[in-house]
């Protein structure tokens, strides 16, 4: 060791906490400082929004790591979302790097499980070393993920085995559309059903033998809860009997076994419930977000800790808001008992209570709005279905005005309103940029079409100048950018004819296509050079088809089969000789690397068959991503590029980069990498599965609840949100221009797995969806940094829910008329508070490569078509990285 | 085509079953991780690259002892005052008494001989981040190209297993690093301001002159060997001006413009990779129901 890294040890015996803390100018407070430095036992944070849990939970973990010898790798670190979940390692990193530079020490996080839930369960699964070392190497199961798992259910090899069941095929999707009371013929809503259904039933660990064998039994429970809610046994047994089927179905392909989201977890409780070795891997689990965890992560989380009995928990029940993704807020709630009954220790509560996000008001008004409802259990028991005497409290002391209401009145009447305010905010300088100023709406659709409320808004903003980003407002289909994109792909594909009427869906899809269809035409008639672009390909498609033709009648002529063995002597020259074969077919056929290529296959003995010779001389030269790219080109996309180079307006960009996801998800899905003539012509194959099925699809899928919104959002633009995709962000000024949101009964889906739940019941049925609303409306107030505004809606047929109308009706609440603008403060906005990580690579030099291709395909997410990206050097050096470690492996066995 | 196919038997034989296997399920891990596919022409070449490695680096992979470090050096900060951390991955090798240390890149040698400062002031990033702040000492240092030159790809598509030993043999995949901590403080002076740049959304592409200069000794141009393969170049001001005005090339109608994919061979592979993959008419007659 050298003199230097010597006197770095020296420092690193004197250094503590507090040295760390002044180095990153931190200062906790008393009970963010107790919770830091808790080591044993559970630990319950209760934290209010802005109290800096994510802080203190990193600055514990930072604690274990260095000044209680606690490996990274012995720490559980888990979250919900893939953001949070990067913000967390990130800022681990950056803590642990500054650590280092002081002691000299480094901390390898690599080996730390910190991650989502769904990645850190994928890589217990296949990380044998430390969960099952005595196992077997097996193939991990290829992951659906949402939309995967729709197309999976959608196709029609797997759904024929669900309708099968039905003695009455043509109307089994009606049929399973009856089974939830949604009384529809269509396939999609039997497929969303469908899907609903079996996640919440693998997130409880109901086994439908078993569960059918209940049934069959006439187990007394079960069958009086089925009576009582209206449920026909037979109904149950068949919705059973579907779910045994899905999972035979992602198990059968002869290609890898398949899971979904929920079943994944469910195989790695399964693995670790078996091991012994597994409940001692960890000497810490710490997750974040606990009150979104669902029945299987309770007790993922509790088996990984039945070894340290070291369990921490970080949540706030008043912000649950994922129940339709089988999120259980009791788990919270009743942690303190759960702990004692699974780790026989009551856990030590600390709340984080201190609010540094809002102002005083804004904080007040969110408490009062909360104790409006009653929370008491309805059991008897006492207590509430909400966690006991917590108080938040705002860290600012300022008392100046915060939360002001509109005019009561008409939306039409008193969104002008908010439009002048808006424009003030900006011309006096309180925000910095319109995204600062962000429009909080409890759901943005409606029926599949962008909510009315959204829609006036956004027009009344509009039409004042000022532009809206809505990340997946109404469809994404119905951005701007995809009419633009999707009306040239009309152009050049031709469009599916409206068949007879099949329902809204489908008219109003078809109304869709005319739309697209008419936008392409009009840029085609404002660019010349774009219009003679898309004849161009029309003429390809034409040769590309004719070439096809000809080919076939030379093979029809010669008695050839499809099917059998390319011969190069026999064959090419009547080929290559057929009359009308364009140039481009003579030259593919004729090209010697063609024939060098079938002789090798050949000698192989794996010719190609004749089948395939004329597919490839049939081929376009282009896919779908190709085409996307060449389109961009044209002045119209190409000044969406210009402006975003500039870092002007992203909004377009962010909406493109959305579309080439899209269309890489079609070439993979259904498998079209090269688009051959046969399926242009076929029956018009290609173009009924672009947009008949894969358009179609998402059209009606909309926006299925986006939460990872790109976040900081587009400069220029004011921000559309649900109140979902604000979870976890904060914004100077908030505005809810609809603070309403129908009770509903329970959803079905929640009814029927009731008398099947392995653990207590929680809230009763007929409350959830009140407790929803108030917590969902919680989240969207407790978001607002200086100010805080609320549309009173008033007047024949609107509405408003009930804490709304008492708080707003009060006679001292602010109107925007009389509100002065000069007393909240001027938004400055400050970088993160955590130094980001960059690679030096992927960064870096990717950067000084060519700055405007690091933009299109690492800020924007663009897929590339062609060129390499970040996937190809990951593949690359973590097979790399496998091929290593197995090197490694196997020397130390033969040297054991 | 696939190289996989070429004859090949030992315990050699067995790690390339093992690579392919672990390389698919990598593929499909990342897949989902990225959200995003590989085309599979671009998938193809990665599984070469990594084929190709185990073949010609064989030596120095039997005797990593370390594999995919993280380093990471915290508390940087840029120009304009914002705090960050730089973050590098790299392999070491151990034996009896020496520490080497590689930086494996997807790049060409050629590129990497052709800006070798850029390169190995990295490599010193690294190297300073090891024995500064880890403390422990380093012997050497290199780096590992696995994107495989022209001859390489050509003794593959001759499918002559002569040809393709010979081109193994001439090719030079390991670039040797020397040691020089007098380079990091202008290394993060740049790293910073490439930082502050993203940070304030500049990011126009490099000047027409920079897509006409040739890359160190190859006789390809920026345009040829970064833009060509770029498929946001269509929308590209400056490749725009390039092709159009480009040295020695006459003006460009814009349909030869657009109609431009990669070329030659290439095209041929693409081809090749794309129908192994496509889906048949059944398979969407299937879908379509």
């Amino acid at each position: 060791m050298d003199s230097n890294s010597q006197n770095k040890q020296v420092q690193g015996a004197e250094l503590n906490l507090e040295v760390l803390y002044r180095a990153f100018h931190f200062s906790p407070n008393a009970k963010q400082e107790s919770a830091i430095r808790h080591l044993d036992g559970p630990l319950y944070l209760a934290a209010g929004p802005g109290s800096g849990k994510t802080r203190v939970l990193l600055w514990r973990t930072l604690n274990l790591i260095v000044f209680h010898g606690v490996k990274p790798e012995e720490i559980f670190l888990a979250t919900f979302t893939e953001k949070a979940a990067q913000q967390l390692s990130e800022g681990l990193r950056s803590l642990l790097g500054m650590a280092t530079n002081l002691t000299g020490q480094p901390y390898d996080i690599t080996q730390m499980y910190i991650g989502t839930v769904h990645s850190l369960c994928q890589r217990i699964l296949t990380d044998r070393r430390r969960f099952a070392p005595d196992r077997q190497r097996s193939r991990p199961p290829k992951l659906l993920d949402e939309l995967g798992q729709y197309f999976h259910l959608a196709r029609n090899r797997t759904w024929s085995r669900f309708t099968a069941l039905f003695g009455d095929v043509e109307n089994a999707n009606e049929a399973i559309n009856s089974l939830f009371q949604t009384p529809s013929k269509s396939k999609h809503a039997a497929v969303t059903n469908l899907i609903s259904f079996f996640n919440r039933f693998s997130e409880e660990l109901v086994d439908p033998s078993l569960a059918l064998e209940r049934l069959s039994a006439n187990d007394k429970a079960v069958s009086q809860f089925l009576k009582a809610q209206g449920i026909a046994t037979s109904e149950m047994e068949m919705a059973l009997r579907l779910y045994q089927i899905y999972l035979e179905t992602l198990n059968d392909s002869a290609a890898l076994p398949l899971t979904d989201f929920a079943l994944l977890q469910k195989e790695a409780f399964g693995l670790l419930a078996e091991s012994e070795i597994a409940r001692n891997v960890f000497k810490h689990v710490i997750v974040d977000e606990y009150q979104d965890t669902n029945t299987i992560q309770e007790r993922i989380f509790f088996q990984l800790a039945q070894g340290s009995g070291n369990l921490c928990v970080v949540g706030d029940d008043d912000q649950a808001l994922y129940r339709f993704r089988g999120a259980t807020v009791e788990n919270f709630v009743e942690f303190p008992v759960r702990c004692q009954a699974s780790l026989k220790v009551k856990p030590t509560r600390i709340d984080l209570d201190t609010n540094y996000r809002s102002q005083n008001r804004i904080v007040d008004f969110y408490r009062q709005f909360m104790d409006l409802e009653d929370w008491s259990r309805a059991d008897g028991a006492g207590g509430e279905y909400r966690v006991s005497e917590k108080k938040i409290e705002a860290y600012r002391a300022s008392t100046e005005p915060a939360v002001v209401a509109t005019t009561p009145g008409k939306p039409d009447d008193i969104y002008p309103e908010i439009v002048r305010l808006c424009k003030e905010l900006l011309a006096k300088g309180k925000v910095e940029d319109p995204n600062q100023i962000a429009f909080l709406f409890p759901s943005m659709k409606s029926q599949g079409q962008m909510a009315i409320q959204v829609e006036r808004m956004k027009r009344a903003l509009e039409e004042a100048g000022l532009p809206v980003y809505a990340p997946r407002a109404g469809r994404f289909l119905e951005v701007d950018e995809a009419y633009d994109i999707f009306g040239l792909f009309v152009q050049v594909f031709g469009r599916p004819t409206r068949g007879e009427f099949l329902g809204r869906d489908y008219s109003n899809f078809m109304d869709w296509l005319d739309q697209i269809e008419q936008q392409g035409r009009n840029l085609l008639k404002a660019d010349p050079q774009l219009k003679q672009f898309v004849e161009d390909r029309q003429k390809e498609l034409e040769r590309v088809g004719n070439d096809y033709k000809t080919l076939m009648a030379v093979c029809a002529e010669n008695r050839w089969e499809q099917a059998q063995p390319y011969d190069l002597n026999l064959m090419k020259r009547p080929l290559y000789a057929a009359p009308g074969l364009s140039d481009e077919g003579k030259r593919l056929l004729g090209s010697r690397y063609l024939d060098l290529l079938v002789e090798e296959r050949i000698e192989r003995g794996n010719p190609f068959s004749l089948d395939y010779i004329v597919k490839r001389t049939t081929s376009l030269d282009w896919n779908v991503l190709d085409l996307f790219y060449r389109f961009c080109g044209f002045e119209y996309f190409k000044k969406m590029f210009d402006a975003a180079e500039q870092g002007q307006d992203e909004g377009p960009m962010s909406n493109l980069g959305l579309i080439t996801q899209y269309l890489a998800r079609f070439v993979d899905e259904y498998r079209t990498p090269v688009i051959t003539a046969n399926l242009l012509l076929e029956d018009r194959l290609f173009q009924r599965v672009f947009f008949m099925l894969f358009l179609y699809s998402l059209y009606r899928l909309g926006e299925a609840e986006f939460e990872d919104v790109e976040d900081p959002f587009p400069k220029g633009r004011i921000p559309f949100l649900t109140i979902h995709q604000a979870k976890g962000l904060e914004f100077p000024v908030v505005i809810l221009p609809n603070p309403r949101k129908n009770v509903r009964p329970p959803g079905r889906v929640e009814v029927m797995v009731r008398p099947f739940l392995q653990r207590e019941e929680g809230e009763p049925l007929d409350r959830m969806s009140v407790f929803d609303i108030m917590r969902m409306f919680y989240v969207a107030l407790s978001r607002a940094k200086n100010l805080l505004v609320i549309a009173h809606l008033k007047g024949p047929g609107q509405s408003m829910n009930e804490p709304f109308k008492q708080l707003l009706n009060e006679d001292e609440m602010l109107r925007v008329p009389d509100f002065d603008l000069d007393t909240v403060p001027q938004y400055r906005h400050v970088e993160n508070e955590l130094p980001r990580a960059y690679s030096f690579t992927s960064d870096f030099l990717a950067y000084r490569k060519c700055a405007r291709q690091y933009m299109v395909f690492n800020r924007y997410g663009f897929v590339p078509s062609r060129s390499q990206t970040m996937l190809f050097g990951s593949l690359v050096h973590r097979t790399l990285e496998d091929l290593h470690h197995e090197l490694i492996r196997r020397r130390e066995a033969l040297s054991r | 085509m696939t190289i996989g196919d070429f004859p090949n038997s030992g315990d050699g034989f067995e790690i390339e079953a093992f690579l392919r296997e672990v390389f698919e399920q990598n593929y499909e891990l990342l897949k989902l991780e990225a959200g995003t596919a590989l085309a599979p022409e671009v998938r193809e070449t990665a599984w070469q690259q990594v084929l190709l490695y185990w073949r010609k680096m064989r030596g120095v992979a039997e005797t990593v002892t370390d594999a995919e470090v993280p380093l990471s050096l915290p508390g940087a900060v840029s120009p304009a005052g914002r705090h960050y951390t730089v973050e590098g991955v790299v392999d070491i090798v151990r034996d009896d008494n020496r520490t080497i240390m590689y930086d494996i890149k997807t790049h060409d040698a050629d590129v990497v001989r052709a800006n070798p400062d850029i390169y190995m002031r990295q490599l010193n990033v690294y190297a300073h981040i090891w024995q500064e702040l880890r403390g422990q000492v380093l012997d050497e240092a290199g780096i590992i190209c696995t994107d495989f030159p022209a001859f390489v790809k050509e003794a593959l598509e001759s499918r002559d297993p002569e040809q393709l030993t010979r081109a193994l043999g001439e090719w030079q995949p390991l670039i040797e690093v020397a040691y020089n901590p007098g380079s990091i403080d202008v290394t993060m002076q740049e790293f910073g301001e490439v930082v502050d740049a993203i940070e304030a959304g500049e990011f126009a592409p490099p000047d027409l002159s920079v897509l006409q200069e040739q890359l160190g000794t190859s006789t390809q141009r920026f345009a040829t060997r970064v833009c060509r393969n770029c498929d946001a170049r269509f929308s590209c001001g400056a490749y725009r001006q390039y092709a159009r005005h480009g040295r020695g090339q006459i003006e460009k109608n814009f349909r030869q413009y657009f109609g431009e994919l990669v070329g030659g061979g290439e095209e041929a592979t693409w081809l090749t990779a794309g129908l192994d993959e496509a889906a048949d008419a059944t398979d969407l007659r299937a879908d379509v129901g």
